[in-house]
């Protein structure tokens, strides 16, 4: 039998058209491999099918079907995480939602936009500027969707005010791994109030944070904020990583900011130096931003002037610390968003080439210091730039410490060298007590090597309760 | 003629600059206020991430360099699935940004090398440059029916081949051979002779720019036409005292700008000959006060933006020594060479006209779909595509869409046609034929 007729009788393509469409599923190889890699050093590997679902129904019918004939699904939006999440383990049936774009309301008297799951940041945002509100979002790709990053614990810009994407989260509609449709939050008691997972169990939780997706995320609620109209962005600069903690620490007893992150030398270029390349002499090693939004003049006034007895306290302490410019193409990057000049890597890949992979984590602030300082080690060892970057969370002492690591992806060598380094990285954050997010598979086992038996335990038994046959991006858990 | 046109291979380096970041998807602006729409006609109707955009094309590219694809008949569809209308391209950041239509064309002429290339339907359009010296199978005499009326209305146009003449009006096949195009010709000619320019046309001595061979990928037959033209226009230039070319093809326009100049003696061969686009031509005379617009319109009218005389004219800058940066970094983008404004006002200078913008204009213009091939080879998506953009128009108000290039011209009328759509396509030059009189 010829290759093309061999494809015709295809039992599972076959199914897969019958409940997509014909134009809807392919198997063809070049349109799998557009979906074998992305930006990681992850290696990539091919799906089996392609599906493009264009409503909830044909979700759940592709579930049914894979998890009867215990096919692998990888959920995919845009594929842009980072983490390789997307690229699959066995092979199996990558399911596209992007053209599950609908937004389905935005209600400004509740705060809340329920949105489909291919809705990316760009087109949420452009509606929600037509209304006077906005949202935290991530210096990533405008392209990509809100609520991947969301149920991946994604970090935006009002992180410091409303804490991670997914804090943001109301409700949700979720497709299991077995078909069945089922609903969390207030949407599971009134078909149309998407305002609140609480007061209820935090049934989200079970989908939210699960590296290979534990069902497929159909319909979300996600809070969004009135846009208070003056910014003003406290900038400051110092010359080393304990100084700049001190001072975000400082900083944020304060809770005047929706933003408070300061980031390395080589992470402030535009773009990161690749390979490394040593720091002038006269530049601070430190710079950061923290945005502030106020409704009046007053306001922002006041909030400044916190800002300014912050930073007089600090240099009363023998703190470096100066009231300095940060870089205006690196700043616009990172306080208008979502950006187009980043979310394409400009300021990150440009010069590094195709690459880009980071230890990503969930870090004590304490820590931050003593893990920079590894870090730096480790990754000027390597001849990679430190270009770390350190967020303020919501009301709590951690924060996101994550170094975006370009690298030519052209060269197996160099790729091979960042990942060495950024696993490298990892050991030592983990040892600190930090927990990388959204990470590859090589990340979630040494996450699981460090685990409580009974952590992992659970984890087992709740993943096999929502997903008896493991079809769910299976291998990413690393258990 | 020795030519420089770059093989895939030859861009291997370019292909690895691409992050798959995606952005390149959609046509956003942080504003404020934000603004976001899909740019991508061939993601918009295929949507695999393989048919969105360059983020796909150059997946395409990294998998037959690494060797995983093949040129089969699936791959060979979704490559000319592409209108290499640069939408995408507008969007990159990267150092690759200013090769991505080479990179999708240098795939569709390492296909056609392999003997793969192009799709079945290009084979008959290459074939008919080979046989008439145009895409559309027409006879050589045919290509001066639309000159007819102005012999019978003894208004006669200059053949340049016989006489003088210092401005060319390169026609272009789609212009000549298109019944429904063949009013941009007419309108052109009416118009130049009613402002008493003294031009002249190639007759049934003009051969294809070579433009739609190059975008399909078939560089022999595109080498072979336009190594033809420029010998032609030294000619005239030479001979016949020409230094203007003066054309209403964007089509035509992008191969003699930026397709021609791939040819080593581009510098000798055009020197002293200007090329620009009837829109610029008009603009500067308006500008000199040499349009003199009598005539009113009452009528709502949006335009348009051809690719080929929009985005793909954008000059980039890049660093070819490393002198700056590192060698081969993109530094920056002009749009100096962009005609956006000109047809706009010109539009704009006819009294009685409300003109209406459309939210995807100029660098962000959504291609009608009929450019790479696309309409030759997928005819139905092509007019379904000019059917979205003719949508986007009606929602402006509009009663007109103008354009400037005779192909958006037939496709968008195509689209109008489809939709039942009372929007009428119209070229500028038709429009300011209808408000100019002839000069005492
Ligand atoms: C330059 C750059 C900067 C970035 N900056 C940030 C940043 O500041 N903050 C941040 O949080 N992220 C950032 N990211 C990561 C990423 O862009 C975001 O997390 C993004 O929103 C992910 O969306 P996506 O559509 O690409 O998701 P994908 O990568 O397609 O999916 C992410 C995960 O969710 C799963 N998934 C997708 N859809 C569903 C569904 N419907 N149901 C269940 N599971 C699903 C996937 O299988 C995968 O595991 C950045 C990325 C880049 C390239
Ligand atoms: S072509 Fe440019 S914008 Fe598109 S995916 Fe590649 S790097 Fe990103
Ligand atoms: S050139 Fe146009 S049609 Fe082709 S991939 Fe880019 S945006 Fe799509």
């Amino acid at each position: 039998m010829d290759t093309a007729t061999a494809k015709k009788v295809d039992p599972v393509l076959l199914q897969l058209q019958g409940i997509v469409g014909e134009k809807n599923a392919s198997d063809a190889k070049h349109i799998r491999y557009a979906y074998s890699y992305d930006l990681s050093f992850v290696e990539p590997k091919l799906p089996d099918y392609v599906v493009m679902v264009q409503n909830v129904e044909q979700v759940q019918e592709v579930l049914k079907f894979a998890n009867q004939e215990k096919i692998p699904v990888i959920p995919y939006t845009a594929g842009t995480n980072i983490g390789g999440l997307c690229i699959p383990e066995r092979g199996g049936i990558l399911m596209d939602l992007k053209q599950m774009n609908k937004i389905i309301d935005i209600d400004v008297a509740d705060g809340v936009a329920v949105i489909e799951p291919g809705v990316s940041h760009a087109q949420l945002a452009a509606e929600l500027t037509k209304l006077g509100l906005r949202f935290g979002w991530p210096v990533g790709p405008p392209s990509a969707s809100v609520s991947s990053c969301a149920i991946s614990h994604g970090i935006g810009g009002l992180n410091a005010r409303y804490g991670l994407q997914s804090q943001e989260i109301t409700s949700m509609e979720v497709v299991l791994p077995t078909g069945e449709l089922v609903r969390v939050g207030s949407c599971a008691i009134q078909k149309n109030a998407w305002h609140s997972t609480l007061p209820l169990p935090k049934l989200d939780g079970l989908f939210k944070g699960w590296l290979g997706s534990s069902g497929v995320v159909t319909k979300m609620g996600v809070n969004v904020h009135p846009a208070p109209p003056l910014l003003k962005i406290f900038t400051v600069s110092c010359e080393t990583v304990e100084e700049m903690y001190s001072y975000m620490f400082n900083l944020s007893n304060y809770e005047i900011c929706d933003d408070i992150t300061a980031v390395s030398w080589w992470l402030s270029q535009v773009p990161i130096p690749y390979p490394y390349t040593p720091k002038p002499d006269d530049a601070a090693e430190w710079n950061s931003y923290a945005t502030t939004f106020s409704w009046t003049e007053a306001e922002r006034d006041a909030r400044a002037e916190i800002w300014e007895k912050v930073v007089a306290e600090e240099k009363a302490k023998g703190s470096s610390i100066e009231i300095t410019h940060y870089p205006e193409e690196a700043l616009k990057g990172r306080t208008q968003l979502p950006s187009q000049v980043v979310g394409s890597t400009k300021n990150y890949c440009k010069q590094g080439g195709a690459g880009i992979s980071w230890p990503g984590t969930f870090t004590p602030a304490k820590k931050w210091a003593p893990v920079y300082t590894r870090w730096r080690e480790i990754l000027i060892g390597h001849n990679l730039s430190p270009s770390v970057r350190m967020s303020m969370y919501r009301g709590v002492h951690y924060g996101m410490l994550r170094a975006m690591i370009p690298f030519n992806k052209q060269s197996k060598e160099e790729t091979e060298n960042a990942r060495q380094a950024i696993v490298e990285c990892l050991r030592v954050d983990l040892d600190e007590g930090g927990i990388p997010y959204k990470p590859p598979v090589d990340f979630a086992k040494e996450i699981n090597l460090r685990a409580d038996q009974g952590y992992l335990m659970l984890l087992k038994r709740v993943k096999n309760m929502l997903d008896p046959n493991d079809i769910m991006n299976p291998g990413k858990l690393g258990i | 003629m020795e030519w420089d046109i770059a093989s895939l291979e030859d861009l291997e380096h370019y292909i690895w600059r691409c992050t798959a970041c995606g952005t390149c998807k959609v046509a956003y602006d942080f504003g404020p206020p934000s603004t976001c729409a899909p740019i991508c006609p061939a993601g918009t109707e295929f949507g695999f991430e393989g048919n969105m955009s360059s983020k796909g094309k150059i997946a395409f590219a990294r998998g037959i360099l690494d060797g995983t694809l093949e040129f089969d008949e699936e791959l060979l569809d979704d490559m000319y699935r592409c209108t290499i209308c640069g939408g995408c391209q507008n969007q990159c950041q990267l150092d690759h940004k200013p090769f991505i239509p080479e990179i999708m064309e240098a795939m569709r002429r390492k296909a056609v090398e392999a003997g793969k290339g192009p799709l079945p339907l290009h084979k008959n359009l290459t074939q008919s440059l080979k046989d008439y010296n145009n895409p559309y199978q027409g006879p050589r005499r045919l290509r001066t029916d639309w000159a007819r009326p102005f012999k019978k209305a003894k208004k006669p146009i200059k053949n340049i081949m016989k006489e003088p003449a210092e401005a060319l009006f390169y026609v272009g096949c789609t212009g000549a051979f298109n019944q429904q195009a063949r009013a941009i010709p007419t309108a052109t000619a009416s118009l130049f002779q009613k402002l008493g320019l003294d031009f002249g046309i190639l007759g049934d001595n003009e051969v294809c720019c070579g433009s739609t061979a190059m975008r399909v990928g078939d560089a022999e037959e595109f080498k072979r036409l336009a190594t033809h033209n420029l010998e032609l226009f030294k000619k005239l230039h030479d001979e016949q005292g020409v230094n203007t070319i003066i054309t209403s093809c964007a089509g035509c326009y992008r191969a003699i700008k930026k397709d021609y100049i791939l040819s080593q003696d581009y510098d000798q061969m055009m020197d002293g000959i200007r090329v620009v686009h009837t829109a610029q031509y008009l603009h500067e005379l308006m500008q000199k006060g040499e349009l003199p617009i009598t005539g009113e319109l009452k009528t709502k009218i949006t335009y348009h933006d051809p690719c080929h005389i929009g985005r793909h004219l954008n000059k980039f800058e890049v660093d070819t020594e490393g002198s700056e940066l590192w060698p081969g970094a993109y530094l920056g983008m002009s749009e100096e060479d962009c005609i956006y404004e000109e047809p706009r006002e010109l539009l704009a200078a006819i009294p009685g006209v409300e003109f209406m913008e459309m939210e995807r204009n100029r660098s962000n213009s959504y291609c009608c779909g009929g450019g790479g091939g696309v309409m030759t080879g997928f005819g139905e998506w092509a007019a379904k595509n000019a059917s979205l953009r003719v949508e986007e128009g009606m929602g402006t108000g509009a009663e007109v869409m103008a354009s400037t290039c005779p192909f958006c011209n037939f496709n968008l009328g195509s689209g109008a046609q489809r939709i039942q759509s009372p929007m009428k396509i119209m070229d500028v030059v038709e429009l300011l034929d209808q408000v100019i009189t002839e000069q005492e």
